[in-house]
């Protein structure tokens, strides 16, 4: 589904943020980024999804190197990419139902098909009922279970996650991570960046770990080091 | 398609609300310049309808009497033509044809144009000098028209063109100039407050971008903006216009009839011509200001 060969990037000549990152993801894979801040966690997601591209290597996305892919394809590729952050980035005007909705508007989906959709994830994260609510109305949680439903409503063949916990509790945390299990249950490719060792000990997933840019550790049902 | 059309129409008028002050700062600017655009052309056109009796290089007129003669008419059309060395070429304008002139230039003044009748109006033989004739030679040979039978009167057009044309090409220019950079400001305007709606939506599109909206799905709302801005000017600065000329017409009715300002009205219809110049001018200085923005911007 992924295969990263000898990727390279850098914000300046002094900052290498990935330095020959060479991986594959299989599909329906779930997948840790873990490292410092700064070890090039995000710059690899956002390497998947194109918001970047690196100086030298392929990035392969559902067989496609997606480093040369002319922009008016790029909108294409992201359909098949969720994508989660650490904010959230939910709209403040809209309710519930019209951030999930929106990813769904934004690419021509017809409008009976949103009405029939969107419920139906909303359910799934366990926001049913809330749909009429603004986003200042929800806990972080809640929020977040927004996004995830954002991301996922398109469903989505891969799912890039940036720290979706690091704004939560624990307890609120661990709800996110058995959304994502779940998610991935059903085939979704998830790729999540974090820093959150109790998150990885428990999931006992891959673990692939970044120190300055450079890939030092990928190990199976790994923990955190 | 017709959700995506939905989406689009609610984006943009969702945007005008937001950004309600400075949306209505560019729409004013707008129709404000396209009214200096629609005023000059109207003025151009009101000056030209004073030169109407001039078109085609004609210098001189030979305005014979309503009563004369047809050997007197057969006179002055042998004269014209055995003066080839001066005139290379002339026309007769009857009746028909002075009644049309009239309707321009009497315009203003519609009770002096109804004493005209095919009866009372003069009729010209309207001369073209031959290349380098000297217009002061032209004067002194005329003089023996003057003098032929059923002639009214000789005239020149340098006497009155170039008062007229001098006044033509003061206001023309400055109004034309004045115009250009008030659209150019608007264009400005237009496009400041584009950047500005996508500033303030910016996390929006952020979000549109990530989940695969095309470039041109995001910008369409923001150029349809911009285009509603200049047509939107458009209509104020014709209902403008209108108003000014209703007013300017009517108020030159009141003027003295020798007073020279009769034909300095537009009631040809070439009014309505302004006012969709006006709308297509705005359309466009939306789409440039709107698009430009829209593109330069949305790598956000």
């Amino acid at each position: 589904m992924i295969r990263l060969e000898n990727v390279t990037k850098s914000y300046s000549t002094e900052i290498v943020a990935v330095r020959d990152a060479s991986f594959d993801v299989a599909k329906g894979e779930f997948v840790f980024l873990v490292g410092p801040s700064g070890s090039g966690k995000s710059t690899l997601l956002r390497m998947l999804n194109r918001q970047d591209r690196p100086e030298r290597g392929a990035v392969w996305v559902a067989g496609r190197n997606i480093v040369d892919m002319p922009p008016s394809r790029v909108p294409h590729l992201r359909r098949n990419i969720g994508n989660i952050f650490q904010d959230y980035k939910l709209l403040l005007e809209k309710n519930v139902f019209e951030n999930v909705a929106f990813a769904q508007e934004v690419i021509g989906r017809p409008t009976h098909v949103i009405k029939q959709q969107v419920p139906a994830v909303l359910e799934l994260v366990g926001l049913a009922g809330k749909e009429d609510r603004l986003p200042h109305q929800l806990s972080g949680g809640e929020q977040q279970r927004v996004s995830v439903a954002r991301a996922f409503v398109n469903r989505p063949l891969i799912m890039l996650a940036d720290e979706p916990t690091g704004n939560l509790d624990p307890a609120t945390g661990e709800g996110i991570m058995r959304l994502l299990d779940r998610i991935n249950k059903t085939g979704t490719t998830v790729v999540m960046a974090t820093h959150d060792q109790r998150i990885v000990n428990t999931m006992r997933k891959r673990v692939i770990q970044l120190d300055r840019g450079v890939i030092v550790r990928d190990q199976a049902r790994g923990v955190y080091e | 398609m017709l959700s995506r059309l939905r989406y689009i129409l609610r984006e943009t008028l969702d945007s005008f609300r937001r950004n309600a002050t400075l949306t209505l700062a560019s729409i004013i600017t707008a129709a404000i310049s396209l009214l200096g655009v629609g005023l000059t052309l109207l003025s151009q056109h009101a000056f030209d309808n004073l030169l109407a009796r001039w078109e085609g290089g004609v210098e001189m007129i030979v305005f014979m009497n309503p009563t004369a003669t047809g050997d007197q008419l057969t006179l002055v059309n042998d004269a014209l033509t055995t003066s080839d060395q001066f005139i290379e070429s002339f026309e007769y304008c009857d009746e028909i044809c002075s009644l049309e002139e009239a309707d321009r230039i009497f315009a203003g003044e519609p009770g002096v144009r109804d004493l005209l009748t095919e009866d009372t109006i003069l009729t010209q033989f309207k001369a073209v000098p031959t290349e380098g004739t000297d217009v002061d030679l032209l004067r002194q040979v005329s003089d023996q028209f003057a003098e032929l039978p059923g002639v009214y009167d000789v005239s020149f057009a340098e006497d009155q063109i170039s008062l007229i044309s001098q006044l033509q090409s003061f206001f023309g220019f400055r109004l034309l100039l004045l115009s250009v950079f008030l659209l150019l400001a608007a264009i400005l305007l237009i496009w400041n407050t584009i950047r500005t709606a996508i500033f303030a939506r910016r996390r929006e599109i952020e979000v549109m971008k990530l989940v695969g909206a095309t470039d041109w799905f995001i910008r369409i709302p923001f150029m349809l903006e911009g285009l509603l801005h200049g047509i939107i000017g458009g209509v104020l600065a014709s209902a403008g216009l209108w108003a000014w000329n209703s007013q300017w017409t009517s108020g030159v009715e009141s003027f003295p009839d020798n007073s020279g300002f009769s034909a300095l009205v537009v009631v040809d219809g070439y009014d309505q011509t302004v006012m969709l110049i006006m709308l297509v001018i705005g359309a466009l200085a939306g789409a440039i200001g709107s698009g430009i923005a829209a593109s330069r911007f949305l790598d956000i």
